[in-house]
């Protein structure tokens, strides 16, 4: 039997409240700074909860295209911004101009885009707000008058494919794909099918992304009405977490065979090892509390890369910082890992919840961090809740025990995401 | 290298415009009996499409039974329990306690939705004459739900279905478009490959017939406006076609692994046997007329089943009924099928029950399971005036009696993703 193809990461981009380069994103998660503040994109004033990680950076200066900005949202702009910013760093288009005509075609057939996608959000429904009170409730009425007021363009803005499908026309990727519309789990997912592709030899490499702006008014509406969101602060895995705080954003990896990534010479950043995916089959909201998805899904993850637990280095944790979440995470790496597990960070404190960008997001800065050999210390951590003790959180870095990192992810619907990756320094 | 997995369908549930179940639906496919019709279920009215393919006679509360699965439902969610259920039934299977860690979901599905009664209800509170103002939420009469929230997540189908039939292994949901049933069977397919699971169940669900998805559609231009004679509305391929009709509905497969399906003495419609997958990657509305994209996939799907194009005697074609897809698609089939492309049966089953958006490739690959089992190529009904650009060998008239030792798929969503399945006769296999 062959041993199975070396998948490796030769790119990686990231936008979100923290900055739009992934060097200046991981220096504020070292030195503590959160980019979470009062929200900015409507009056909050009068909310419980008031506060987000946004992300204030314009349209024009990530994807300069103005014509384009007509027909696509925002979470397109964020995901088309970091891909195009992971493809870059990869070297792939550079690389490609070397080829003749035919090799051409060849590599363009053979990219894959796999896009973890949030699906869309309430705001795009205000924009038939004007024609519904026009037609006060007269269903007849609205039929007649939504086209005077809504934008003939609101589907093609609104669909959950955008960033794959501009994504693949800007660079000419027209391989294996798919847009992952699978809440919290869509990014990191996103990533598993992609290395999944590239092993399976479906495509040669592959570009992951995942994309979100998930909140708006009635999203944070519900969220807080739900006990999910706090009024102040992240705190993943401390006594006093009093729940998660919203992000947006994207993040984004490239994939490629070592094969291919060593004969053109490219940087090789890290080291895709090996994926779970898991679901509690407990509805939309909640979890167990025993951990059993998250537990199941490491242990997938360990056999798919074909390691033992005692070769992780570090864990990110999903570490949200709602009660439920963290208490049943922290119960499955301790089912997992035993008395001893391997340092456990998490990074939302700094950039917020991405929701369908989390978890991709998590792992690029997992790699950053394990690159450079240190596990970043939460910074919002005061008192490690003590029943999960012994527990390695830290407010302070830590040393990660090896070049290995288990990225978590979790999710509504009770999707647990586990992902293994290697850096390389 | 080991040998690749054998994947087998062994179970199908459809809720389709044509049929409450499976049955119900295949035999009105093959006598190319049309579900179209002015839309009843809301007041369409003053809208400029008044036409849909609706799924009739549902009666959520006698399918589901249970009030609570009721009430976290959507209308579509309501249809993927109903063919979910039936998928099981007929397979013989179902999740247990012990093996639903085994059993995977995949399901074609993920565009936010909101009720329109629910958005009436925030425009009431938060945009009285109009314009948004989010205070509106904070008000002490604000009727907030959170079983409205949770129905409108963009995984709450897939939440809903793993928590009802207790699957609890790799679950996801895939959204491109009209590519979306498609893709998430070929997900699906990959991932039993890879060993992540046993058995699996797979398909699509959808409704966009409602004021919001119906204006959406109208907006853009795409429907065909055939008020006044829907049931020749949705004619794919004829030179005289003017958009497609907007259905709804769902359809699920269950799949298992070849060996196991075997060993338990299950009837096996067909080997889920290829897939592929590619971008056009050229406008995200048109597609391109050379048929560049779906070419690829429909090449890398017959290679992936390890077939040639001689193999294949049926296609169920994407067949829109838009000038632009059908032309596409065809110049796709002759160029990636080449000179089989003369005696390759062709339709479009969208002709009988519309466009049904997320859910259209799920329903497609069970219907293309079903020709293989009866040896029948459903008619591609109200074709009467042929298109030089879509010169394909269609089912014309009546459905056609024939052996299908292999079938085919397609699936092409906005955007520009292609999905192409590919189907082999259980006896063509062993």
């Amino acid at each position: 039997m062959n041993p199975p193809k070396k998948i490796v990461f030769t790119g990686l981009g990231a936008v979100c409240g923290a900055g739009r380069i992934v060097d200046e994103i991981f220096d504020a998660i070292v030195n503590g700074r959160s980019a979470i503040a009062p929200i900015k994109q409507f009056d909050a004033s009068r909310w419980p909860v008031r506060i987000a990680a946004e992300c204030g950076v314009e349209n024009k200066i990530l994807v300069p295209d103005r014509k384009l900005h007509k027909s696509i949202s925002r979470t397109d702009i964020f995901g088309i911004y970091a891909a195009e910013s992971a493809i870059q760093q990869s070297g792939l288009p550079a690389h490609r101009e070397t080829l003749d005509a035919a090799a051409t075609i060849q590599f363009n057939d053979r990219s894959g885009i796999f896009a973890g996608s949030g699906g869309g959000n309430y705001g795009c429904n205000y924009d038939f707000f004007p024609a519904m009170a026009e037609s006060g409730g007269d269903l007849k009425k609205f039929g007649q008058k939504f086209a005077e007021s809504v934008n003939p363009m609101w589907l093609l803005r609104n669909l959950p494919n955008n960033v794959l499908c501009h994504v693949g026309i800007r660079n000419n990727f027209k391989g294996t794909n798919a847009c992952i519309t699978n809440h919290c789990a869509g990014g990191a997912m996103a990533v598993a099918e992609a290395a999944a592709a590239v092993r399976a030899g479906e495509a040669d490499r592959a570009v992951a992304v995942g994309h979100d702006a998930p909140f708006e008014a009635e999203t944070l509406f519900h969220y807080q009405r739900l006990g999910l969101l706090s009024p102040e602060i992240v705190r993943p895995f401390d006594r006093d977490r009093s729940g998660t705080v919203f992000g947006e954003g994207a993040a984004s990896v490239i994939l490629e065979t070592a094969a291919d990534a060593e004969s053109r010479g490219a940087k090789i950043l890290g080291e895709f090892l090996g994926s779970g995916c898991t679901t509690e089959a407990t509805g939309v909201l909640d979890v167990r509390p025993d951990g059993d998805g998250l537990g199941r899904a490491i242990v997938i993850a360990l056999e798919d890369a074909g390691i033992t637990c005692k070769e992780v280095g570090m864990i990110v944790a999903h570490g949200n910082g709602t009660r439920a979440s963290d208490a049943s995470e922290a119960r499955a790496i301790r089912r997992v890992f035993g008395e001893n597990p391997p340092p456990v960070t998490g990074f939302k404190w700094a950039y917020g919840h991405l929701i369908a960008a989390s978890g991709i997001m998590d792992l690029v800065f997992a790699l950053t961090a394990l690159r450079q050999k240190i596990v970043p210390g939460i910074f919002t951590l005061n008192l490690a809740d003590p029943e999960f003790a012994p527990f390695p959180v830290s407010k302070t870095s830590q040393q990660p025990r090896s070049d290995i990192v288990l990225v978590l992810c979790r999710g509504f619907g009770g999707m647990d995401i586990a992902l293994l990756v290697r850096a390389n320094p | 290298m080991t040998p690749r997995r054998r994947i087998a369908i062994t179970g199908i549930g459809m809720v389709t415009p044509v049929g409450n179940d499976a049955r119900t639906t295949w035999a009105n496919l093959q006598a190319g009996r049309s579900g179209l019709g002015t839309i009843q279920h809301f007041d369409a009215s003053g809208f400029p499409v008044r036409i849909g393919a609706e799924v009739k006679s549902f009666d959520a509360a006698a399918v589901i039974g249970n009030p609570k699965v009721l009430k976290h439902s959507t209308r579509s969610q309501r249809f993927a329990l109903a063919a979910a259920e039936e998928a099981f039934m007929d397979a013989g299977i179902r999740p247990k306690v012990s093996d639903g860690h085994r059993w995977g979901f995949c399901v074609g599905a993920g565009m936010m939705g909101v009720d329109y009664r629910e958005l009436e209800i925030v425009q009431k509170s938060c945009a009285p004459d109009g314009e948004f103002q989010p205070d509106g939420f904070l008000a002490d009469n604000f009727p907030a739900d959170p079983v409205a929230f949770c129905r409108s997540q963009t995984n709450s189908g897939l939440a809903l279905l793993t928590r009802h039939f207790g699957i609890r292994g790799y679950a996801t949901a895939v959204h491109t478009a009209c590519a979306s049933g498609g893709q998430a069977i070929g997900t699906a397919l990959k991932v039993m490959r890879r060993g992540q699971t046993d058995f699996m169940l797979a398909g699509g669900f959808d409704s966009m017939l409602n004021p919001i998805g119906l204006s959406v559609f109208c907006l853009l231009g795409a429907l065909s406006t055939d008020n006044d004679a829907p049931a020749r509305a949705s004619r794919p391929f004829d030179l005289t076609r003017n958009g497609f009709v907007l259905g709804e509905g769902a359809g699920f497969l269950v799949l298992e692994n070849w060996d196991s399906a075997r060993k338990r003495g299950a009837k096996i419609y067909a080997e889920l046997a290829g897939d592929g997958n590619s971008l056009s990657c050229y406008r995200i509305t048109d597609s391109p007329p050379d048929g560049d994209g779906p070419i690829q996939a429909i090449k890398q799907a017959l290679a992936d089943a390890g077939i040639s194009a001689d193999e294949i005697d049926y296609v169920n074609a994407h067949g829109t009924s838009t000038q632009m897809n059908d032309k596409s698609e065809c110049a796709a089939l002759r160029a990636a099928l080449q000179s089989r492309v003369e005696d390759v049966l062709v339709s479009s089953t969208k002709s009988c029950m519309g466009h049904l958006i997320a859910a259209a490739g799920a329903v497609e690959a069970a219907v293309c399971a079903l020709a293989i089992r009866d040896g029948i190529a459903p008619v591609n009904a109200n074709y009467s005036q042929p298109d030089p650009d879509c010169n394909v060998n269609l089912v014309r008239g009546k459905s056609q009696l024939k052996k299908i030792r292999a079938a085919m798929s397609n699936s092409l969503g906005f955007g520009g993703s292609n999905s192409c399945l590919v189907f082999r006769n259980p006896e063509e296999v062993e």
